[in-house]
């Protein structure tokens, strides 16, 4: 039992975290595979635009541009600097809800990002400015996991966590693989910038060695069953979380747990074969879908429900 | 160990060095040790203060046109000495003013015997804008009306301690108090060690018991919540402090329901009951259905739920017409009155500029006096006649004249200074004491307190608002008078 908006903003630190270590990630990979000017470089960017999903952004002349603007823009909410700030500020609202470890560290990245500093270092080494943030919000996850109670609230922050990650790496995938959203990546060095844009070359490489393609690369992101930043292992953990949320609460129409328990069996249950031609779009269509429907139930079953309905007995 | 050369002296008492320029004893310790550091280390612990500060949050949020930024409220790296007989007279003075205080209360909401026996005009309590007419025969557990109160002390030239105000509503600051006591046991950890130092780290759970004592006997383990105006409330930091220390949840207006005149919380697991509210929202605030009624930041319904028993509001509506700059006035007769006692600690003269010859008497002194609003606080609506202008003090005047009940003044008191580190170097600064005290059932005098600092040379004012500072106060215990001395004495 805590306080609705306690729950929500945890959730949406959860979010916004995750939102923010993505496009880090993704800018910073973005820089390194454009640096030379092949068509594996000309793909990459292609995908980080596609991926980004933000026309205006997308106009961004060269690659360091665009890299600048989605990191450091304060008037583009989905910048990383942006989604720092409101992943902080929702920290902040429920700072009594968060242990001193970790709103220390996630509190010492917002305010080295948005210093009056943080363009010129930017400019000076933009690689090392992102794999910097990457690795402090990697600590902040670690503190947070290591030090606070990983009990209703935790579970908001996780669920958070997953939900988005799971949007973002769908994105990614439509964005790479998809026709008409993107690239069609085949180069196998651009295979590589999209495994690193998701954090999972190397965990990749183990399962099926260095041979590089895209459909092997969608199977893995989609259906691994141990990988953190597969969609498989995301609603996997989102069903999870919600499992416990759900504890000993009767439930309604829209529970999300019912929402998740399907997504998750779609996905785990799901013939491999699917992902052939057509299919994948449509799957990952469906996944972007059912997260959204899953964020909306949350919200309606935890945060707004209507109060005569839930007087105590 | 002797005042340095470069530490002016004044007219003001001076905390650390007495008149004939010697080190007082219970700072002989710490004295040495600053010496010890000498410049470089100090700056040093300073700059590695500051960056604890700011990585902890405790901070305000500076609001501009391009962006905001965050900013400390200074801190200064020495603690200011209370001796243990000093502090048993402050301890004993507070704890009398505070049971006086809430017998007063009970009793201006209660049957009005004060009034009736003349002791104070009856207009200058039922009239004061703080005055509660809803709180009028209210039930208020174990007659404790203020359950924390912040009084701010001063220190005359003398050495005497006086209280200048009584803040009764939602007095705030004893998060620094306890941030600022964290910051300077990893600055001084060895001063800190020998010089016997009473803890003040029960604050919390004695708040949370305090709390938990005025729900009464009906309700095992009561729910407490802590109520906040939001995150944009600069005092907001203190909110999520004690509500993390006491573990209790912070809520704010939009979190709480009331329904059939019980106050509910909205949880994952649906509504909750809510027992005590620790609210840190002003009167005015709270329930807009029966006080201000453009509050975004209350309960509606909330005040009807407390009038009929079933939620305890902490402090108490209405506790302002007690702290009240006139009333302050009569404080020593209120406590001779309920507790047939002389005050222990003094109060500063005042005169009630409602009093003709007193109103007179204030003209022809302006350039003397401190003249204030009745109704105002934090510093605004403020004369210092000394340091004012000629254009200043004729517009107050006016003012006076105008409308002489909304004033009071009192003599000019040089506050007593303490060594602070301004720009590398040690110099005087003026200082009051803000020490915390908690009543339920009994008085509690936290042994510790708040000293706030006036950062600017020569300046009176202290509060925050007004780009006042903070640092640590240590009350030192009775028996561990400093036996070891520190290297250089």
């Amino acid at each position: 039992m805590m306080l609705a908006r306690v729950a929500d903003s945890l959730y949406w630190v959860g979010r916004y975290v995750e939102r923010a270590e993505h496009f880090s990630r993704l800018s910073e990979v973005m820089l390194n595979a454009t640096l030379d000017r092949t068509d594996a470089a000309f793909q990459a960017a292609k995908i980080a635009r596609a991926a980004v999903g933000d026309a205006a952004l997308a106009l961004a002349s060269n690659p360091v541009d665009l890299a600048r603007a989605l990191t450091l823009d304060r008037d583009n909410g989905g910048s990383v600097v942006m989604s720092l700030a409101r992943a902080r500020e929702n920290a902040r609202q429920v700072r009594d809800q968060i242990t001193s470890e970790s709103w220390e560290r996630l509190n010492l990245l917002y305010l080295r990002s948005t210093s009056s500093r943080s363009e010129a270092a930017f400019n000076a080494d933009p690689q090392g400015f992102l794999s910097e943030i990457v690795t402090d919000l990697h600590l902040f996850k670690g503190a947070a996991d290591a030090t606070m109670s990983h009990g209703e609230g935790w579970r908001f922050m996780v669920a958070g966590v997953h939900l988005e990650r799971a949007l973002l790496i769908a994105r990614l995938l439509k964005a790479s693989f998809i026709d008409g959203y993107g690239a069609s990546v085949d180069e196998p060095i651009s295979l590589v910038a999209v495994l690193r844009m998701a954090c999972a070359l190397e965990p990749y490489l183990r399962v099926y060695t260095a041979d590089l393609n895209a459909r092997f690369i969608l199977e893995f992101l989609m259906f691994d069953e141990d990988f953190p930043r597969s969609i498989r292992y995301c609603t996997a953990h989102i069903e999870q979380s919600l499992g416990h949320l759900s504890r000993g609460r009767d439930s309604g129409r829209s529970d999300p747990l019912r929402l998740a328990g399907r997504l998750n069996a779609r996905l785990a249950y799901a013939d491999i074969e699917e992902i052939e031609g057509p299919g994948a779009g449509a799957l990952l269509a469906a996944v972007e879908a059912e997260c959204k429907a899953i964020h909306e139930a949350m919200y309606d079953t935890f945060v707004a429900y209507p109060l005569e309905m839930r007087l105590p007995a | 160990m002797a005042r340095p050369s470069g530490y002016a002296a004044s007219a003001a008492y001076d905390e650390m060095f007495a008149t004939t320029g010697e080190t007082r004893s219970h700072y002989a310790l710490l004295h040495s040790r600053i010496e010890a550091l000498g410049p470089e280390a100090l700056a040093d612990r300073q700059r590695t203060l500051e960056r604890s500060f700011l990585l902890q949050g405790i901070t305000f949020t500076v609001y501009g046109a391009e962006n905001t930024t965050e900013r400390i409220i200074p801190t200064d790296l020495f603690p200011r000495i209370v001796s243990a007989a000093e502090w048993a007279t402050i301890e004993a003075g507070l704890s009398q003013r505070l049971r006086a205080l809430n017998l007063f209360l009970a009793d201006i909401y209660g049957p009005q015997k004060i009034l009736s026996d003349g002791m104070i005009p009856r207009d200058l309590v039922l009239g004061a804008p703080s005055y509660r007419r809803e709180m009028q025969h209210l039930f208020v557990p174990h007659g404790s009306y203020v359950n924390v109160c912040g009084s701010d002390l001063i220190r005359g030239p003398t050495g005497e301690f006086f209280v200048l105000e009584d803040n009764l509503r939602v007095p705030s600051g004893v998060s620094y108090m306890l941030a600022n006591r964290d910051a300077s046991r990893r600055t001084f950890p060895d001063v800190f060690r020998q010089a016997g130092v009473r803890p003040i780290e029960r604050y919390p759970d004695t708040l949370l018991a305090t709390l938990k004592t005025m729900a009464g006997d009906w309700r095992p383990n009561p729910q407490v919540v802590v109520l906040t105006p939001g995150v944009y409330n600069s005092a907001y930091y203190e909110h999520a402090y004690l509500a993390r220390l006491m573990g209790v949840p912070l809520v704010e207006g939009r979190d709480l329901a009331v329904h059939d005149d019980l106050v509910y919380m909205r949880t994952t697991a649906g509504l909750r009951r809510v027992d005590v509210i620790y609210r840190r929202v002003d009167d005015d605030f709270i329930d807009p259905l029966t006080f201000r009624r453009d509050s975004s930041l209350g309960v509606a319904g909330l005040f009807n739920a407390y009038r009929s028993g079933s939620v305890v509001i902490c402090n108490a509506p209405g506790t302002g017409v007690a702290d009240d700059k006139a009333v302050y006035a009569y404080v020593p007769s209120i406590i001779r009155y309920y507790l047939d006692e002389d005050a222990i600690l003094p109060n500063v003269k005042t005169f009630l500029c409602r009093v003709p010859s007193e109103l007179n008497h204030v003209l022809a002194n302006l350039d003397k006096l401190v003249v204030k609003a009745v109704g105002a606080s934090g510093g605004y609506g403020m004369l210092i006649g000394p340091h004012a202008s000629r254009a200043e003090r004729e517009n107050f005047a006016a003012a006076l004249k105008a409308d002489p009940e909304n004033y009071i003044a009192q003599p000019t008191i040089q506050l007593s200074t303490a060594p602070c580190l301004v720009d590398g170097a040690i110099e005087p600064r003026h200082v009051d004491l803000r020490p915390f005290i908690l009543s339920s059932d009994k008085v509690v005098v936290t042994p510790g307190a708040l000293t706030r600092v006036a950062l600017k040379r020569g300046s009176l004012v202290v509060n925050s608002s007004q780009g006042g500072g903070s640092k640590d106060t240590w009350v030192q215990s009775a028996e561990a008078a400093p036996i070891v001395r520190g290297p250089g004495t």
